[in-house]
Formats: C-alpha cells, sequence, structure tokens
C-alpha cells in the first residue's frame, strides 16, 4: 500500500513537472517573443532620439535620456529663450555655459578655443529652412576661466601623476534685434594632450580626432534635447510654396487614402460577400472563381493598364487614384466565408418577419460580422498605410501630395546620402505610431466572436 | 452714341492681346534638388518666366529617376523638361523620345564646357545642354597629416606621391588608413584614364591594354601595400564616408563632399587637390558627371520648353547654382568667376572639381548602348582582385573575354 502511494505521489509529481515545464516552456517562448518585437521597437525609439543612430557599438544609456541632461536642456532652455521646453536662443535670453579640461601639469593648460560657429547645413531643405544663425545674433560674448583646480592621477601607463583642472564659462546674451534662434551651437578646440573632462551638458560629437568637442545646442530646452531629431522632420520638410509641414501633409494624405481604401473595401467586400455567400445568381460560382484567380495575379501585370486607365481619367497625382486601386479580392473572400458561417435560421427569422435582403444584411448581418469587419478594417488601414508602389506611381507631383512612405523615401534621397539618418528614422518611426494605435485598440474585437452565443444548434 | 462708344471699347478690349500663360512640366530628382530647382523657378528666374509667359511646375521623382522616366516616355506621361544623366541618357536618345536642342538653343551650348556638350550629343545631334557637373578631386584631414607629421598632398604629387604619403600616415597611426579602396570604376578611372587608355576605342571594343594593367595594378594593391583600406572592411560604401567619419585621411570624390562635410563633420580642417599625376605621362584622368536639361520630343509646349531650357542655363541661374554651393556651373566662362577665388576650403574644392574638367585625359562617366553592363565588368574585376578571389591576370583576362563578348570584338 505504501509502496503504491509512493509510486502514485511519484508519478504525480513527475505529471506536476510536466505541467511545469510545459508551462514554463510556453511562457518562455511568449516571452522571447514579445522581447523580441518589443526589443526591435524599443531599440529604433531609442535610435530615433539619438545624434547618430548608426553609432558603434549601440549604447542603451545616452546623454539624450539621462534625466540629469534634462534637468540642464530645461535650464539652459528657460535662459536662452524663456522656454523650457523647445529652448533656443530669444531676445532677452542670455546662456552660460562652462567646460573643463584637465591635463598633467607637466603638460600645462591652454586656454581653448571657443566658438559659436555659423553651420549651415549642406543637404536636404535644411540648407533653405535655416537662414538665421546664432553666431550673427550673440552680443557680450565673454569667456573666463573660473576654477582651477589639482589632483593626483594615474596615467595610461599606470604611473601617478599630477593633473591641472580648469573650468571656463562662456556667458552670452541675445543682441536685442533679430529673431529667435532655435539652435546655438558652441565649439570648444583644445590641444589633443588636454582633456574636456566636463561640460554643462555632454558634447555632440568629438572631431578633428578629439581637438575639438561640439554642441549642436547649448540652449535645448528638454524636449529640443531628447526630441530634436522629431522637431527636424517637422522643420526641415516644408513646402517652399506655402512654408506649411510636408510631414504634416503627408501624414493627412496617408490618413485620406486610407481612410478612403477601408471604405471602399468594407462596401466591396461585405456586398460582395454577401451576395457570393447568400444570393443565388447564374454564374456566382465562375464568379467566385473568378475571384480567386484575380488574387493570384500580381499587381505588377495590370499595373500598366491600370496606370494608363487612371491618366486617361485624369486622376493622376490625386488621392483618389491610390484609393481606387484597392484590390479587395481576399476581402471579399474572408467575408464570403463568415457570412457563410452565419446560421441561415438568423436571416430566415427576419425574412418571416418581412425582411428584404438589403434590410437583413444591413440591419442584421453586419452588426453581427463586427470580428471580420475590424479584421478587414486593419487589414485595409494596414495595407493602405504602408503602400508604398502606387503612391509612387501614381502621386509624382508635387512634394505635398505624397503619402507617408514616399514621403519617407524622399527624406532618405535627401539626408540619407550625407548620412544623417537620425530624421529620417524618426519620420519613419512616427508613421508607425497609427498602425500601432489601431491594432492595440482593436485587436480585442478580433477575438470577440458574438455568433457563438448568439445561436443554438 | 453711348452704345457705339461702348461698342468700339468692348470690341477693343475683345481685340486686346491676351496673354496666356504656358504650363512646362520639370522633373528631376527629388531630395534637395526640389529645393534647388524650386528656388531657380520660383525666386531667380520668376521674373523671366513671367516675361516669357511660362508657368513651370517642378515634378520631383522618388526613387529610381532613370526608371520612372523611361516608364513615363513609354506611357506618354513625360513631362516636358527632364534630367538626362550622361550614364543612362543613350538608350533614350537613342528611342527617338527626346527633342535635339532647339536652334535658338545651339548658341547655349557654345557657351558650354565642350567635354559636357560631348556626353550628350548623339549621332552629331545635341540632346540636351549640361545643367550642371562634377568630376573628382582629392580631399583630405590636414589634422591626420598633421597628426602624423606627413606633408599635405599636393596637386603635383604623381601616383608614387601620394601613396607614399598616405603609407607614412598608416604607419604611423593605428587608428586611421589612408585611402578607402572601392570596386568602383567611377573612382578607379581616376587612375586609368591617367596612363591614356581608353575605355571604348575607336572600334567600339574595350581593349585592357598594358596601360589598363598598370592602372588596375597600382590601384588594387593600395590595401597590401598599406596605404589604403577596403571600404567594406569598415562598415563604408564610399570614400566621402571614410573621410566624414575619420576613419580615413584622404577620399576621391566630387564636390558632392561640401554638403555632406558640412553636415557630418562640420569642424573638418580638409583641403582638396586634383587627382594624381602619371609618373610617367605626367598627365591627370578624370571622370565628368553631368546631368542635362532634356526635353520630350512630343511635349506640347516646346517652344516653351525649349525657352525654359535656355532660363535654366542662363548666367545667372548659373550664377545663383555656383553661390549656393549646391553644384557647378557647366558654362565655361563662369571658370573665371570670384566665387572661385574665395579663401575658403569649399570654394576651393569646387574650383578645383571644375578645373577637373579640363585637365588631363578626361571621359564622361558614360558608356554608349552598353550603360551599366560595361561598367559591371569592371567593377567585379576589380573586386575579384581586391578580395583576393582572382589573380591580376584571371581578373583581367575574365573582363577582356566579357569585354569581348559585349562589343563583339
Amino acid at each position: 500500500m505504501t509502496e503504491l502511494t509512493a509510486k502514485a505521489r511519484a508519478e504525480q509529481a513527475a505529471v506536476r513537472r510536466r505541467q511545469w515545464s510545459a508551462i514554463l516552456l510556453m511562457y518562455g517562448v511568449l516571452l522571447s517573443v514579445a522581447t523580441i518585437l518589443l526589443g526591435t521597437f524599443l531599440f529604433s525609439l531609442l535610435a530615433s532620439i539619438k545624434r547618430d543612430p548608426l553609432e558603434q557599438p549601440f549604447r542603451l544609456w545616452f546623454e539624450q535620456i539621462q534625466p540629469t541632461n534634462w534637468v540642464v536642456a530645461w535650464q539652459q532652455g528657460r535662459a536662452g529663450a524663456n522656454d523650457a521646453f523647445w529652448g533656443g536662443l530669444a531676445p532677452g535670453g542670455s546662456v552660460v555655459f562652462d567646460v573643463t579640461y584637465a591635463a598633467p601639469v607637466a603638460v600645462g593648460l591652454e586656454e581653448p578655443d571657443i566658438q559659436i560657429p555659423r553651420r549651415r547645413p549642406g543637404t536636404g531643405m535644411a540648407a533653405v529652412v535655416y537662414q538665421d544663425f546664432a553666431a550673427d545674433h550673440v552680443a557680450d560674448l565673454e569667456i573666463r576661466r573660473i576654477d582651477d583646480e589639482r589632483f593626483t592621477a594615474e596615467d595610461a601607463d599606470g604611473l601617478m601623476q599630477e593633473w591641472e583642472k580648469a573650468t571656463w564659462r562662456i556667458a552670452f546674451r541675445h543682441d536685442g534685434e533679430g529673431p529667435r534662434l532655435e539652435r546655438v551651437p558652441l565649439t570648444s578646440a583644445a590641444p589633443r594632450e588636454q582633456f574636456l573632462v566636463d561640460a554643462t551638458l555632454p558634447p555632440s560629437l568629438m572631431e578633428r580626432r578629439g581637438r575639438q568637442a561640439s554642441w549642436d545646442n547649448i540652449s535645448p530646452g528638454v524636449l529640443g534635447y531628447v526630441l530634436n531629431n522629431y522637431r527636424r522632420v517637422f522643420k526641415e520638410s516644408i513646402d517652399l510654396n506655402t512654408g506649411d509641414s510636408l510631414f504634416l501633409s503627408w501624414t493627412r494624405n496617408s490618413f485620406f487614402i486610407a481612410l478612403g481604401r477601408v471604405l471602399l473595401t468594407l462596401t466591396l467586400a461585405t456586398t460582395a460577400g454577401y451576395a457570393l455567400a447568400r444570393l443565388k445568381f447564374p454564374g456566382s460560382r465562375a464568379l467566385f472563381m473568378l475571384l480567386l484567380l484575380s488574387m493570384m495575379i500580381p499587381v505588377q501585370v495590370t499595373f500598366i493598364s491600370n496606370y494608363l486607365v487612371i491618366r486617361d481619367i485624369n486622376l493622376l497625382n490625386t488621392p483618389w487614384a491610390v484609393i481606387m486601386v484597392a484590390i479587395v479580392s481576399a476581402q471579399v473572400l474572408i467575408m464570403k466565408q463568415f457570412f457563410q458561417s452565419i446560421p441561415r435560421e438568423v436571416e430566415e427569422a427576419a425574412l418571416m418577419d418581412g425582411a428584404g435582403y438589403w434590410t437583413t444584411y444591413w440591419h442584421i448581418i453586419l452588426p453581427m460580422s463586427k470580428p471580420a469587419l475590424i479584421t478587414i478594417t486593419i487589414m485595409a488601414f494596414q495595407g493602405a498605410w504602408n503602400d508604398f508602389f502606387w503612391p509612387l506611381v501614381l502621386i509624382s507631383s508635387p512634394s505635398n501630395a505624397f503619402t507617408l512612405p514616399v514621403g519617407l523615401l524622399s527624406l532618405r534621397n535627401a539626408y540619407g546620402g550625407a548620412g544623417d539618418w537620425s530624421l529620417i528614422l524618426a519620420g519613419a518611426f512616427m508613421s508607425t505610431i497609427p498602425v500601432l494605435i489601431m491594432f492595440i485598440v482593436f485587436q480585442r474585437y478580433i477575438v470577440d466572436n458574438p455568433i457563438a452565443s448568439g445561436s443554438k444548434e | 452714341m453711348k452704345i457705339k462708344t461702348s461698342l468700339i471699347a468692348g470690341l477693343a478690349l475683345c481685340a486686346s492681346p491676351v496673354f496666356a500663360e504656358d504650363v512646362v512640366r520639370v522633373s528631376g530628382w527629388g531630395g534637395d534638388n526640389i529645393v534647388v530647382v524650386n528656388t531657380l523657378l520660383n525666386e531667380v528666374l520668376a521674373d523671366e518666366l513671367a516675361e516669357a509667359g511660362i508657368r513651370a511646375s517642378y515634378e520631383p521623382v522618388e526613387g529610381d529617376f532613370a526608371q520612372n522616366i523611361t516608364n513615363a516616355l513609354s506611357a506618354g506621361t513625360a513631362p516636358d523638361i527632364f534630367y538626362v544623366d550622361s550614364f543612362w541618357g543613350y538608350p533614350l536618345f537613342a528611342s527617338g523620345r527626346i527633342a535635339t536642342v532647339s536652334e535658338a538653343n545651339q548658341a547655349v551650348a557654345d557657351d558650354i564646357i565642350p567635354a559636357l556638350n560631348e556626353a550628350f550629343t548623339y549621332n552629331g545631334d545635341l540632346k540636351g545642354i549640361a545643367k550642371d557637373f562634377n568630376t573628382l578631386a582629392v580631399q583630405f584631414n590636414k589634422d591626420i597629416f598633421d597628426d602624423a607629421g606627413v606633408d599635405y598632398l599636393s596637386s603635383d604629387d604623381d601616383w608614387y606621391d601620394f601613396r607614399s604619403k598616405l603609407q607614412a600616415i598608416q604607419a604611423e597611426l593605428d587608428d586611421v588608413d589612408g585611402l578607402c579602396v572601392v570596386p568602383d570604376y567611377a573612382r578607379f578611372a581616376a587612375f586609368a584614364l591617367a596612363t591614356g587608355w581608353t575605355p571604348i576605342n575607336e572600334d567600339g571594343h574595350t581593349v585592357l591594354d598594358d596601360d589598363f594593367r598598370e592602372a588596375f595594378e597600382f590601384y588594387t594593391s593600395l590595401v597590401e601595400e598599406g596605404a589604403g583600406v577596403l571600404a567594406a572592411d569598415i562598415g563604408q560604401d564610399w570614400t566621402g564616408g571614410c573621410l566624414g567619419n575619420e576613419y580615413t585621411a584622404v577620399s576621391i570624390e566630387g564636390a558632392w563632399m561640401v554638403g555632406f562635410l558640412r553636415d557630418q563633420a562640420p569642424s573638418m580642417e580638409y583641403d582638396t587637390v586634383h587627382i594624381p599625376r602619371h609618373p610617367g605621362t605626367g598627365e591627370r584622368g578624370n571622370l565628368v558627371f553631368t546631368v542635362s536639361w532634356s526635353v520630350a520630343a512630343d511635349s506640347d509646349v516646346s517652344e516653351s520648353a525649349h525657352k525654359l531650357v535656355e532660363l535654366l542655363t542662363s548666367p545667372k541661374a548659373q550664377q545663383w547654382v555656383l553661390e549656393s554651393g549646391l553644384a557647378l556651373p557647366s558654362r565655361e566662362a563662369l571658370g573665371d568667376n570670384p566665387y572661385f577665388e574665395q579663401d575658403d576650403r569649399e570654394a576651393h574644392m569646387s574650383r578645383v572639381v571644375f578645373e577637373g574638367a579640363s585637365d588631363g585625359h578626361v571621359e564622361p562617366f558614360a558608356f554608349g548602348s552598353y550603360g551599366e553592363s560595361w561598367k559591371s565588368i569592371m567593377d567585379e574585376a576589380l573586386g575579384a582582385v581586391l578580395l583576393n578571389e582572382r589573380t591580376v591576370d584571371q581578373a583581367i583576362a575574365e573582363a577582356q573575354a566579357s569585354y569581348d563578348r559585349l562589343t563583339g570584338r
């Protein structure tokens, strides 16, 4: 008896072990998938904030996400432009900035060559957007050495050496007459034997083989510091005739086209799907086969004829052209299958009550098809939002008529050649947000199925 | 009487000339070309366009421009004026879908640098007017030369001076290489052409002779000789990227480096010299990269389109293009422009690149009807040797065989 109990216990324990390992395995897999998916998302978000998204090795903890720098950026923005969020240098504003260098006493410390450079952007629309430079509007520039200290430290060869450390304070104000300046760059050059050990904000980059520290903006404001790439997306893609942000136009166009496509898809897919599922008419089977066949034809095969038709009806370069080329065979198929899964009794009950096909379709069938409708809505929206081929071919001008993917290509052409990927990445990241929100909001409806509780077999 | 007067006034109004505008569709690259062309059309040339009764609308093409224009020409939706790159223009010229430069614009063509007109001449007819151009030059980072204690490059350097300076830098500094070597004819040509070698000879064939071999060996041995690094080995794909990131001391690029360095390395202390001379001939080699304004043969507003090309290549427009630092003008006379004489590293680079078009053995970056097929054979040969997949002999023999098949030799 005791032996049997022991055996049963062992078996129970083995079952429990197996259950736990299955649970652990399942959660492990789910967590890994989530980590990979979220990890990619997180990496692209971090990269879109960095000044150089291509930096190697990739740092997860960098200047723009350090709260101590946010505080300083906030203070600098307030002092420079009375704008703690977006910073800059405005009339009435003044900026103070410290740089600290250290060098072995034997080498000696030299005063760094500190400049507020006149930085003209070289590529993209930035070349015409930025016409005002801080260098032209700075007044009472004062640089003085404020602090000296000596300390002992080990050098690269492991020898103890006496070092000298000094801080230079740079102070200036806006001349009071010029415009509000978005960026105040600063450079500080010193001999290579002299090291920059501290500064009010960390330098944006070290240039000239370590000789020169460069700051893109010493009065950035907290958002200007963290989200500068995002600001650039809006500032550096503008319509030259109107001054409006092209990125906003592209976003609007993408929304309009996606909405148009969704409505067209819903209309066509539900009506055609319902007709194929429920109506008896000659050739319905052949029509269904034709529909399946159309799914197998690549877009490129019919592209030229579609393009010529759209050209002849004068819809080129309009959003209607892109909305019109919606291909809904797959969605029709989904809706047909879904409608067929709805028990006929429901419709028959409606018919008994005197409802016609249209009333049944509109008042009975569609409300019951919410999960399928949401699924095809998401599919259509995502397809239209990410569509690249048709907008590229059908909308070539003007720039403000582009959709987001084509607009992003335009940014890539303008800035990618110069290796300036930060702005492109920020734009690309923003373009993913609507689809993401849509999934988050609607995902619970996709799995929800009211039909299961709507009929008793 | 009143009625009569009104009638006469009405008739007079009807008879007065009606100023109708011709809408000319202009197409070119997207990106920062949108800024350049729009500023030219809306600001620089606004008065002239109004006077000529032309309204120009710029339609930038994002993506593959050549493919787009070819498709548009086939579909009959091509713009009236568009860019044609000398590299892929030949098949379009041969198709007859591009108009020959008008009689009136022949005078404009006479003022253009001859090498540029050559790039757009098909069967004796000029098919476009060069809007701007670029050649190759050597840009170098002065700080790196200072740190290595090596003399700066000079326009008098020959191949061996150039190589020995790069070797000295690489030997002295651990973290910097001399030059990024790329398997690309568009850079190698600077050496190959200097020997006097001709890519496609008078018979229409490519002969990889001893002159070619000398340049090929020199270029592909730069890495082995300790004067360069394979660009791909340091995660780059062009020589400019290597210089901009301070991975190498020099780059061989055109004036497009001005904008790139402004953004990538705004404080870099750099200078520009001409391509090194061949030690034997003392000549330099260079390529001319150029794009024309061409007019569609079936344009509905052909006359206005030709007029717009004239305005876009006028001295006023080209002066603006030059001073904006965005491109080099194609007009020969602008070589004496005071802009080039400024004591400024950007203006100096522009001057060296401008002079490159008429210094030594200069060829357009174009390979007739062979286009990309010709270049890819050369790039493959360079890549095979640089990656140690083939010896110089094997690579040249294989490339020669490919060229013979391509050109029917």
